[in-house]
């Protein structure tokens, strides 16, 4: 019994080390290359200790584009993110609120769209968008991206309203608030929790994009940091240092995010909302 | 009375209808459009085109570019399917278990999940590198092998891959398969072991059955992911010379419609993908439905 017990707690212990080593040492991996200078990383073995230094972060700010990826992938992100939020928040408010026909088929339609290819929407949206001269345009991708996302804001945000008492908006009426008024002062300010996890999902899911922002935007002062980081690559190719410093960058909104919500992720939050 | 519900109605609609006009005018007609494109020979930049019926379905089906990058998907897919499923039940089950730290192990655990796939990509190009990589080294170090290996090259190319896959996507499986687990009435097991089940019966009458159907969810969903990805093979493969070996459906389709400008073609690929993905769910929802009748 004894013995049972001790290899149970040690295939704990295993398991544990497999994984921190599986998935935190690369990301350890990462920080530690942005850090280091040109030199002492092409030398084999790997050098742990030796100089630390931030010339790198210096140097992707100076030769190189990223700045401007840095405000595009900003300003699309965000203006997605605040378009995506109020339509869903209009749109799961009506799903939770309101009766009327066929209001189920519409919930589960939205959800249907995840049985689409990425490529097959891209190759007409980017015929469209250019019908309309809406390519290499950050308006063009905000819409194409808005798109994409709306669906699981969706489904997420009717979760939210769904799990949120109605007699606390019926008492709001009893006062003699609108429907508007009730949405705007009780509903809203009670799923703000919910509304932030999803907005900042939502931001980090158009942030990765790789694909959407291939496709539409070719022009380097227009590009998000996805593209231009492997335009970077692709023109360097073995400056590590420099690509690790930019890959850090890319990730910070993902860390964010990630001390936003971990506690809804880890209690399984969401989990049909998840995608890619 | 009915009037109010009408009006109710019409309100309810016009909220939504923001929702409706994105998501008609931006993936249902699309796609509409898509299918459409699939049967002329529409140019990526220029207007004009004209309807061709089946020519583009035809000329794929007799390429073997077509069935070769077919076959490369398949294999990309599947590999990555198989390991992340069986690995994220694995630790899914690890996790669900109750020790010290376990918070910390399931943020880091997560975290892949979270990392854009242009990092997740370079970051592993890094680690594998031949000559400077802490893969090899490690390994060398070790003993496990002799000589660098060569993780990106031909050889190793997709296994590589695979694995690159599997890291950044099993976190998905373990997130939701987590959920479903601690939802489980622990009296269930009390139940089992009062009847004398071992850990290894009990998972497979108590725990299995549970979670069967979340399981067979995430099947369904990381199919259609991973049939579906673009940017993993694309990215791992840029560089090196070596396209072919990574080249699946979408990446197939969008070299047809962005490198030689054949719309039609690129888009007949993305059909003929969206019809084998519905073919696969059906085969996947007569099989699920057998086992559970079992």
């Amino acid at each position: 019994m004894i013995l049972r017990k001790v290899s149970y707690k040690f295939s704990l212990y295993l398991c544990s080390a497999f994984l921190l080593i599986f998935c935190g040492i690369p990301l350890v991996w990462m920080l530690f290359t942005s850090l280091k200078p040109l030199g002492e990383l092409l030398s084999y073995p790997p050098k742990i200790f030796g100089h630390y230094t931030l010339s790198n972060f210096k140097r992707l700010f100076t030769d190189t584009y990223f700045l401007i990826y840095l405000k595009n992938s900003v300003i699309v992100a965000g203006m997605t993110v605040i378009l995506d939020i109020v339509i869903a928040t209009f749109g799961a408010y009506s799903l939770t609120r309101y009766r009327y026909r066929g209001k189920e088929l519409l919930a589960n339609m939205t959800l249907f769209t995840y049985m689409f290819a990425p490529i097959m929407i891209i190759i007409p949206v980017y015929i469209l968008l250019q019908d309309l001269k809406l390519t290499n345009s950050h308006l063009g991708i905000i819409l194409a991206y808005t798109s994409i996302s709306l669906p699981f804001t969706l489904w997420l945000l009717r979760a939210f309203f769904q799990s949120f008492p109605a007699h606390l908006e019926e008492a709001a009426f009893i006062d003699g608030a609108s429907r508007f008024q009730s949405l705007m002062y009780v509903v809203i300010p009670e799923a703000l929790p919910g509304i932030i996890a999803t907005s900042v999902f939502a931001f980090v899911v158009v942030w990765n994009d790789y694909l959407f922002a291939r496709i539409l935007l070719s022009n380097p002062t227009m590009k998000t940091m996805p593209v231009g980081l492997q335009d970077i690559f692709e023109s360097t190719i073995v400056d590590w240092g420099l690509l690790m410093s930019g890959s850090m960058i890319v990730t910070i909104p993902a860390i964010i995010f990630f001390l936003v919500v971990q506690r809804f992720l880890i209690e399984g939050w969401g989990m049909g909302a998840m995608k890619g | 009375m009915n009037r109010g519900r009408s009006k109710e109605a019409f309100h309810g609609i016009l909220l939504i209808l923001p929702t409706l006009i994105i998501i008609f005018g931006f993936i249902f007609f699309p796609v509409g459009y898509s299918i459409w494109l699939s049967f002329t020979n529409k140019h990526a930049i220029s207007p004009t085109y004209d309807y061709i019926g089946f020519a583009n379905y035809s000329k794929l089906f007799s390429e073997n570019d077509f069935w070769f990058s077919l076959w490369r998907g398949a294999i990309f897919a599947a590999g990555t399917i198989f390991f992340q499923i069986v690995l994220g039940l694995v630790v899914a089950l690890f996790l669900n278990q109750s020790f010290r730290g376990r918070g910390f192990v399931r943020g880091v655990t997560l975290f892949p999940y979270m990392l854009p796939t242009i990092v997740v990509i370079l970051l592993w190009k890094w680690l594998l590198s031949a000559t400077y990589g802490p893969v090899n080294f490690v390994l060398e170090s070790l003993g496990i092998i002799h000589s660098p290996v060569v993780w990106l090259g031909e050889k190793w190319l997709m296994a590589s891959t695979i694995m690159v896959g599997v890291w950044q996507f099993f976190p998905f499986v373990v997130i939701s398969l987590l959920a479903r687990l601690q939802t489980i009435d622990l009296v269930l097991y009390e139940a089992a072991k009062i009847d004398g089940a071992n850990a290894w019966r009990r998972f497979i009458h108590v725990t299995m059955p549970q979670l069967q159907y979340v399981l067979f969810v995430v099947i369904l969903l990381r199919t259609f992911f991973m049939f579906t990805k673009f940017d993993v093979p694309w990215l791992m493969a840029t560089g090196g010379g070596l396209q072919e070996l990574l080249q699946n459906l979408p990446v197939l389709a969008f070299r047809r419609t962005f490198g030689f400008f054949q719309a039609g073609e690129g888009a007949a690929i993305s059909v003929i993908l969206f019809i084998m993905l519905i073919l696969l769910a059906i085969v996947y929802f007569r099989i699920y439905r057998k086992e559970a009748e079992v």
